[in-house]
């Protein structure tokens, strides 16, 4: 298993943002899904090891990533696209790739080719020498998609990474999506239910800072029968189910 | 995009170039770092700051080394600071910190390389310069060779500025950690020039300081240049460099125990450094050549500096350093009457040479006065000291000018000593009182001094001064006053013929000095 997690949670204050997670997942692409505020960016911050869990135990692609070393080797062969992707306007794409490749520690040979792929298997292949401060909201996703998928991670997590994405781009993501998928675990924080149906294997629903179902998207699907669930697509009748059971203290662990 | 999945090789245009490392990030950093921008700025300070001052000075390399150390360095060091905290602050201000503070480098030596990016970019402007100032005094003809320990300090400043501005980037990522960056730095050079003008003996590591109190031609000429107060700046400077580095790498963040460890010792050693630069500098003691720090001080400097002086033709020869070889005309014409009008009397000098700046530390602040010029030896030289006046070409101040003001201040004095009067050595130039020779005999001095003036035009200055300026009394006391007196000899002296006051001179100059002639005695 890339991903173990047991009894996880993360507090803010006094505020509860991750209660007691338990998950695991191997090579694949999972969809974590639920409402704003469920935890699921908290619950990737942590397992992109940028904030430790308040307690809990976690381990990433074998190793537990609370000794300097260990988490030094996970980060080597992780990607990470955060909610909210800041970039350095006077790069070029090809530069801020290349700059987390080597930051990423990918040995100097390989960066070259590495970057080039990254950039072409984006669509930014046109404006890889084009300043990030020119480019448009969905090229700027796809440049900070190319920077989590420049070292061929063997965990990538992607927070929201088709938002601001054309249709036909998101096409495009999620046949990345699931190429990726084959060999690493990919983990992908979203709100399109769509998305989740198209690309993800597995899925996960949080809800206020729990897991309240993980299971297929068929599995998803399925919980809708028999219910007046709201949702214009049989996914979304089913998350609208989940959540709804949830929030009536039924438990809906797959 | 898409799924391919192999990293398949593209020959486009834009591949990324071999060899990729730790030299590519910093690469990267150096064309995009934000000093880019501020180097237009920087060379126009640098042109404005040091370039146009240096070249409104005399070709000393002295000169022009402590331009590059004061000046430059006080138009670069705020902006330089502002620069790199603007840099420091750069993945706060861009919402980076969680992308950047996953990669598994680690973030200090991330961090490094954006510093150092903006470091040699501002580094090699300055050193960039440098070569062209030093070339251009080369071409001037600057006696000697270019003085590199001002420089050093110049390199480490630029390297502390951008190391402390840095750090106050990370450590406050705002849009106005910048400018306050700039603002603070400012303020701690103001802060040291006060305190260095309060005398406080610590403040000596300012690094705008080159050589304390000493005019910038006044060392480094007649003996060799004394580095050891740029010794002590460098040590200082390159310490807070250290320290505020080794800073940014002590949080978690910023890597493992081994490179944190490393971080902390570079900050305790940066530390140590900066103390110990203050502490030296706190034991500095100004002498006639500079200012001497004993633990740094190498004593083969204070061996003078070996020279053939540049000497003219005339009557009286007047032989000046090398290193004022352009001004020897200028010298010679400002001498000259005066020297030729006391020429053959016994005590007058019959050559000039010039000699350092002689300096009296005042021990209780550090303070310092210059000598004027004396005559001694056996056949009798005037020892002429040059630096520290306003030179032909520094400033607005002509050639002729330079003769004229160099005739009305040092005249009087030569005057003064061939007579003896005191001739203001070591306690400044035009202070010395008359009560130095009081009574009727010291009037006699002064009458004939005063008449000696008249007669070459030197009562600009002389006349005006302490010494000459009479023996007590006033014209309302009811008895006749001295200085109507002296006043009356002077002009009796003046008005005789030149072959008379010449062989009274010669008769009587010796029993004049002793002070054995009264005012009555003088024709």
């Amino acid at each position: 298993m890339n991903v173990e997690i047991a009894g996880v949670t993360r507090r803010f204050g006094r505020t509860q943002a991750v209660a007691g997670v338990d998950l695991e997942a191997g090579p694949g692409v999972l969809g974590l899904l639920g409402p704003n505020g469920a935890g699921k960016t908290s619950l990737l911050r942590m397992l992109a090891t940028v904030i430790p869990p308040s307690s809990g135990r976690l381990r990433l692609l074998g190793r537990d990533p609370r000794g300097y070393g260990p988490r030094r080797e996970i980060r080597r062969r992780l990607g990470y696209l955060p909610q909210h992707l800041g970039y350095y306007p006077g790069f070029t794409v090809a530069e801020f790739v290349e700059y987390f490749a080597l930051l990423k520690e990918m040995p100097p040979g390989q960066v070259p080719g590495a970057v080039a792929a990254a950039i072409e298997r984006t669509g930014l292949g046109g404006q890889a020498r084009a300043k990030l401060r020119t480019l448009s909201g969905g090229m700027l996703r796809r440049a900070g998609i190319a920077q989590a998928v420049v070292n061929d991670p063997n965990l990538l997590l992607l927070d929201e990474p088709t938002a601001g994405l054309d249709p036909e781009q998101r096409v495009a993501f999620r046949a990345l999506l699931r190429d990726l998928g084959q060999r690493a675990t990919v983990i992908v924080s979203t709100h399109l239910v769509e998305d989740v149906g198209a690309a993800c294997g597995q899925v996960a629903l949080m809800d206020a800072g729990r897991i309240v179902f993980h299971g297929t998207p068929a599995e998803l699907t399925a919980r809708a029968d028999g219910t007046d669930a709201a949702g214009d697509a049989p996914l979304e009748r089913g998350y609208s189910a989940v959540l709804a059971a949830a929030r009536n203290g039924a438990g809906a662990r797959s | 995009m898409t799924a391919a999945t192999a990293p398949a090789a593209t020959p486009r245009a834009w591949r990324v170039p071999r060899p990729a490392g730790p030299a590519r990030l910093l690469r990267i950093e150096l064309r995009r770092s934000p000093m880019l921008w501020m180097l237009p700025l920087l060379a126009a300070l640098f042109w404005l700051s040091a370039y146009r001052t240096a070249m409104n000075n005399p070709p000393f390399w002295t000169i022009r080394a402590a331009t590059l150390q004061a000046n430059a360095m006080l138009a670069f060091a705020p902006l330089l600071a502002g620069v790199c905290a603007w840099a420091g602050s750069r993945d706060g201000r861009r919402g980076l910190v969680d992308l950047v503070s996953v990669t598994a480098a680690p973030r200090w030596a991330a961090q490094l390389a954006t510093w150092a990016a903006a470091t040699i970019w501002a580094e090699a402007l300055y050193l960039a310069g440098v070569a062209v100032l030093y070339e251009v005094t080369a071409h001037q003809g600057a006696w000697g060779g270019p003085l590199w320990w001002p420089v050093a300090v110049g390199v480490a400043m630029i390297a502390a500025s951008c190391a402390l501005g840095f750090a106050a980037g990370l450590l406050l990522a705002s849009r106005f950690t910048a400018p306050l960056a700039a603002l603070v730095a400012f303020l701690a050079l103001a802060g040291g020039a006060f305190a260095l003008q309060d005398n406080v003996r610590y403040a000596q590591i300012w690094p705008l300081s080159v050589q304390g109190p000493f005019p910038t031609d006044s060392y480094g000429i007649f003996y060799p240049y004394l580095p050891d107060l740029a010794i002590a700046q460098v040590m200082f400077l390159a310490g807070l460099a250290a320290a505020a580095l080794g800073a940014i790498g002590l949080p978690a963040a910023a890597g493992g125990r081994w490179l944190r460890g490393t971080a902390a010792a570079v900050t305790v050693a940066g530390l140590a450094a900066a103390g110990t630069a203050v502490g030296l500098a706190g034991t500095a003691r100004v002498t006639a050549h500079g200012i001497v720090i004993p633990a740094l001080h190498d004593a083969a400097s204070d061996r003078p500096t070996p020279y053939t002086p540049v000497c003219g033709r005339g009557p009286i020869r007047v032989c000046l350093h090398p290193a004022y070889r352009a001004y020897l005309p200028a010298v010679t014409a400002a001498l000259g009457p005066v020297l030729g009008q006391l020429a053959g009397l016994p005590g007058a000098p019959v050559r000039v040479t010039q000699v350092a700046v002689t300096s009296v530390q005042s021990a209780r602040d550090n303070g310092i006065g210059f000598g004027g010029p004396v005559i001694s030896g056996r056949p009798p030289v005037l020892h002429l000291p040059l630096s520290g006046l306003t030179l032909p070409g520094e400033g607005n101040m002509s050639a002729a000018q330079f003769t004229s003001s160099l005739r009305q201040q040092y005249g009087p004095l030569i005057v003064n000593d061939l007579v003896g009067l005191p001739s203001g050595a070591a306690v400044g130039i035009g202070v010395t009182s008359v009560n130095a020779a009081p009574g009727a005999r010291g009037a006699a001095q002064v009458a004939v001094a005063r008449a000696l003036d008249q007669i070459m035009d030197l009562t600009q200055v002389g006349g005006g001064s302490p010494a000459r300026s009479g023996a007590g009394g006033s014209a309302d006391s009811g008895v006749p006053p001295r200085a109507l007196q002296v006043a009356a000899a002077s002009h009796r002296f003046s008005a005789l013929p030149a072959a008379v006051r010449h062989a009274w001179l010669l008769t009587h100059l010796t029993a004049l000095r002793a002070g054995r002639v009264t005012l009555s005695e003088i024709p």
